[in-house]
């Protein structure tokens, strides 16, 4: 038995003893131009798969993994949409991957088409005789009109940022608040073993939110 | 996580070189004048006070644009000088801290949390110190979360009434070091007092800031954005913005961060070992470098700080600055 087998029957160990349940979504925020390699993606969703990791957002500032979505779908052939997914999705039985497209647009953009949606409402109760209120306006009312516009997905419990730079990117501000942020290093030299430590890591974590 | 500001500079006015070997003072960093009428710089030499001689000290040092003469700054006697491995030209503007980790300290030393929070405050001081002497135009700090407030009555009651209280002893120092002080968060669950204090502070160090100082605190990036739609929103009623002109451009100039003229940090630092922003500064992160290290928030000192700094320099040597 060589080294490679050794760690290999170590990752299975590992991955055997993962509180995967704690990781109800994950978001995967790639650098645009890493993001051109398809083929690396697919491969990384495919480890997620086999590690049990089933609800996953993929994110990239231009776009460039929405262009690609046909063709990871070919090759993951057990994951679908989030849009086709009616259900929470963090409630589905583990049986496909799902999987959520997701670029810069859908951040700051989508918040603004949110408020917007929320004035014009409030504009017309108030042309027939409602009241206008601009106070109205509420953290419940934009996560509503953010599921309107579009923005469907939850808040992913860990993002795992494959670039150059240790930031996130822009990936939508509204679902970030408690989210783990981890920089796993560039796409070209991803490695099972760093992103089994990541998960890992974050399944250890016990959360204070305030306290 | 909450800031105390009680003794953040036990400051004086600049004290005459009598005594000192000054001859000539190259200006190694003329920025804005913190005193009217004087030029700011920081030089590194051998000084004699009294009895004391201190060797390779940095000081920082005015001179009078007018007579010449010059002055040293007491209370920066000690500025460190910048670490030969950052770039002056490199520095971020703007840094924001998530200031983690007091009340863990005070567990693990087998001490009450308000002990925590007292260490806290010196590693806050030096921060602020260092980001003062080096360059840095804005810090902000999470000083008190909005999710803070499930804390126990008891503790947030006695946490704002000791902000209270360290806002109203360091105004007028602040005021004249330059040191603008911003408040944002929801101030409307805050006591009467301290809201009044706040926007006293704040009116008081508002002139001819060099560094400005925020603290976030009853915050949350959530709340930031709402409150910017909702001030979009009285816009449009008011006339002064149509709807279709609203865009994420115009939510951005509303958020509570537009007190400032760098309303973006370059790095986030948190400490503790936790890896999320908990809810602060959303928006504004998006292209933020972050900075997660372990150490509890009171062990955090120069050389932690000297660490954040390079891993921000060397990324941006090697990948430029944000999108």
């Amino acid at each position: 038995m060589d080294f490679r087998d050794g760690a290999h029957n170590l990752y299975h160990i590992i991955v055997a003893s993962l509180h995967i349940g704690k990781l109800r979504y994950l978001a995967v925020v790639i650098e645009s131009e890493e993001a051109h390699q398809t083929s690396k993606v697919i491969k990384l969703l495919q480890w997620l798969d086999s590690v049990g990791v089933k609800n996953v957002c993929l994110y990239d500032m231009n776009g460039v993994l929405k262009k690609s979505k046909d063709t990871i779908f070919q090759i993951m052939k057990n994951a679908k949409s989030i849009e086709e997914v009616n259900e929470d999705v963090t409630h589905h039985a583990p049986d496909h991957m799902t999987l959520e497209f997701v670029s810069y647009v859908d951040g700051k953009e989508a918040v603004a088409k949110a408020a917007n949606l929320i004035f014009v409402e409030n504009f017309k109760r108030h042309d027939i005789g409602g009241e206008l209120d601009h106070q109205i306006l509420l953290e419940s009312h934009l996560n509503q009109a953010l599921q309107i516009v579009g923005c469907k997905g939850p808040e992913p419990d860990l993002l795992l940022v494959y670039g150059p730079v240790r930031s996130h990117l822009g990936f939508p501000p509204w679902r970030i608040r408690y989210t783990e942020i981890v920089h796993m290093g560039s796409l070209n030299f991803m490695r099972y073993g760093s992103l089994i430590k990541a998960i890992y890591n974050f399944t250890k974590v016990r959360h204070n939110y305030g306290t | 996580m909450l800031l105390l500001l009680a003794n953040m500079f036990s400051l004086r006015l600049p004290i005459p070189l009598e005594k000192t070997l000054i001859t000539s003072l190259p200006k190694t960093s003329t920025t804005y004048s913190a005193y009217s009428g004087m030029t700011r710089f920081q030089v590194c030499h051998r000084y004699l006070s009294n009895s004391i001689t201190k060797r390779g000290t940095s000081v920082v040092a005015f001179q009078d644009e007018a007579d010449g003469e010059i002055f040293v700054d007491e209370d920066f006697l000690e500025v460190d000088p910048l670490p030969v491995e950052l770039q002056p030209e490199l520095m971020p503007k703007h840094v924001a801290v998530i200031m983690d980790g007091n009340g863990r300290w005070a567990k693990m030393k087998g001490l009450p949390t308000s002990a925590g929070h007292v260490a806290g405050t010196q590693s806050f001081k030096r921060i602020v110190k260092l980001c003062y002497g080096w360059g840095i135009k804005v810090l902000t700090v999470f000083a008190f979360s909005m999710d803070n407030w499930i804390r126990p009555k008891v503790e947030t009651e006695f946490l704002l009434n000791l902000f209270e209280r360290s806002i109203l002893s360091q105004v007028e120092e602040c005021k004249r070091k330059g040191i603008q002080i911003s408040v944002i968060g929801d101030t409307s669950k805050l006591p009467k007092s301290l809201k009044s204090m706040i926007a006293n502070a704040e009116e008081t160090t508002k002139e001819n800031p060099k560094f400005q100082l925020i603290l976030a605190v009853s915050y949350s990036g959530k709340y930031d954005v709402v409150q910017a739609c909702k001030s979009v929103a009285k816009k449009v009623q008011d006339g002064l913005l149509h709807l279709e002109e609203i865009n994420e451009n115009i939510i951005e100039k509303e958020l509570e961060t537009n007190c400032t003229e760098f309303p973006y940090p370059d790095l986030l630092i948190r400490t503790s070992g936790e890896l999320r922003v908990s809810n602060f500064l959303l928006w504004q992160l998006a292209y933020t470098e972050f900075f997660f290290n372990q150490k509890l928030w009171p062990d955090f000192g120069k050389d932690e700080f000297v660490e954040a700094l390079s891993s921000f320099q060397n990324r941006q040597r090697r990948y430029g600055g944000r999108h």
